[in-house]
């Protein structure tokens, strides 16, 4: 089943940061009833100034400590600076100085054997895990981060392994900032991936929904316009989804020709919520405002 | 009346006491939904449930009998398979409201999703606004009235029944076709829209089955036709 939900608060920037980690694990409980497999958030919006935030996850079966050491020189290595280190069991973040090629950087990490790059990206991350909303919230500290604009996800598994790796936000391996939530099945999935392979793109995951990240960040990354690339997914992907991506630039929503999959949306002159279910867009607003439900083959986008 | 605070209740515990209470005859207000799913099933007397606020996936479901008023927006499948009975619901529903409905009157006062009245097999579906894509999917038997604009492909796979458009149609779905419908019918229709405070004379387009995709007749392999 799965349930997605997605925030925004439109003058974050310039007014102060909102606490988009706090709101996103609400919305996410509420919705708890659609999957409890795991849960993940994407918080985007704040700045880091030209630095990169890269969020890791190791296999904990494993030395994960040693990996992250690895990790580590793997960025230091390309010439990165590691300003700041983070780690919670077998997540690592880093907050890294790094002038080169962002995929020259992930390409270095995605060689690393027994390690999964979560994001990488210069004003977003990816904080996803096992259980509920609320456990994330206790676990990583989620409610503490801030930003413009975020994504969530509980996950009910259908179609690939129920782990970490597995779970959403999924982050488009190379591209920076472009993270997607799915709730649906693609059914030219596996025809879909083997042509990006073709063209020599790298999957982390055997999850049909990282492809939905790739397929939009390889056409914003040629230029395309966030809507533009919404657009054409409708055409290009096949099978049943609704699904929210976030990008530096802001968020946005698409949803298949058969309108198979649930989404609601709120919206006031300052905030926007949207949300598989209606439940957890209460969580976030309290009075009493029109409620809009996108119809088939109908893309919206937020730019921040 | 009787209110039951839902914010710190259970779904079940609150048809339950739902249950319970309608029983002993007493009128019923559910306070502070918070858009919670499955809430007012499967309620087979005559009786008068109000909820004060929005309600999410298949609530007044199963029902034979009651008079549900929702103040607020109902998620997908509002009225599931009611027999009969009345919900009104005075903001915007989700998709698939009165999945195969069977009877009695299901009034949205906003608009509705896709697939409103999918499969349904008689009762009359009001739709004060606009309805979505596939309105009327395979219905089999009763009236939707639509008093805004329909999406597209309506009435797709119709069988039986009719829908009722006063706006812009999208498109006609697979053998659905579009009618001009008699004065009895448009009075009836109007009479209907009355019960619900609408007292526009809109000019309603007709749609039904075109029936070309029966082939109730045709034989199997193997049998023979007897006359």
């Amino acid at each position: 089943m799965c349930g997605i939900s997605g925030i925004m608060h439109k003058h974050a920037g310039a007014s102060g940061l909102a606490p988009i980690g706090e709101e996103l694990v609400r919305m996410l409980d509420a919705m708890k009833h659609r999957g409890i497999d795991s849960t993940g958030i994407t918080v985007a919006g704040e700045d880091s100034k030209s630095d990169l935030i890269v969020r890791i996850w190791s296999d904990p079966e494993e030395d994960y400590r040693a990996r992250f050491r690895a990790v580590e020189e793997s960025v230091i290595a390309k010439g990165g600076v590691v300003k700041n280190r983070q780690s919670t069991e077998e997540f690592l973040r880093l907050n890294v100085n790094y002038e080169g090629d962002v995929n020259v950087l992930a390409a270095a990490l995605y060689e690393l054997p027994g390690v999964t790059i979560h994001s990488i990206g210069q004003n977003s991350e990816v904080v996803k895990d096992v259980g509920t909303g609320v456990e994330l919230g206790d676990k990583h500290g989620v409610g503490a981060m801030k930003g413009t604009h975020g994504i969530g996800h509980v996950r009910l598994a259908t179609e690939s392994r129920v782990d970490i790796t597995h779970s959403h936000p999924f982050w488009a391996y190379p591209f920076p900032d472009v993270t997607v939530v799915h709730n649906g099945q693609l059914t030219n999935y596996h025809k879909m991936k083997r042509q990006y392979e073709d063209q020599g793109h790298r999957f982390q995951t055997e999850n049909d929904s990282e492809l939905i990240a790739v397929y939009l960040a390889e056409k914003l990354a040629r230029g395309a316009k966030l809507q533009e690339a919404l657009y054409d997914s409708l055409d290009d992907l096949d099978g049943s989804f609704t699904y929210l991506v976030s990008t530096d630039q802001g968020m946005g929503s698409a949803k298949d020709p058969l309108a198979l999959k649930p989404l609601v949306l709120m919206e006031t002159d300052d905030v926007v919520a949207l949300a598989s279910e209606e439940v957890a867009l209460r969580s976030v607003f309290d009075e009493e405002i029109e409620r809009v439900e996108p119809q088939q083959n109908e893309v919206m986008t937020w730019l921040i | 009346m009787v209110d039951i605070n839902a914010r710190e209740m259970t779904i079940r515990e609150i048809n339950t006491q739902v249950k319970e209470l309608v029983n002993e005859g007493q009128e019923v207000r559910i306070l502070d939904p918070q858009a919670r799913h499955n809430l007012v099933i499967g309620v087979l007397k005559e009786c008068k449930v109000t909820v004060e606020g929005s309600v999410g996936y298949l609530c007044a479901s199963l029902l034979d009998g009651p008079d549900v008023t929702i103040n607020g927006n109902a998620g997908w499948a509002l009225g599931e398979n009611m027999m009969n009975g009345r919900i009104t619901l005075t903001r915007n529903a989700g998709a698939s409201v009165g999945a195969t409905l069977r009877g009695g009157q299901l009034f949205v006062g906003g608009d509705a999703g896709a697939r409103a009245g999918i499969s349904m097999k008689g009762g009359d579906l009001i739709i004060r606004g606009n309805s979505g894509f596939l309105t009327g999917y395979m219905m089999q038997k009763g009236r939707i009235i639509i008093c805004g604009d329909v999406g597209d492909a309506v009435g797709d796979s119709m069988y039986e029944g009719e829908i009722y458009v006063a706006g812009e149609i999208g498109s006609l779905g697979s053998d659905a076709k579009e009618e001009t419908p008699s004065e009895d019918e448009l009075l009836e229709v109007w009479e209907t829209l009355q019960d619900f405070g609408i007292t526009e004379r809109f000019q309603f387009k007709k749609v039904v089955s075109a029936k070309k995709l029966y082939h109730f007749d045709a034989l199997e392999r193997f049998e023979k036709r007897v006359v």
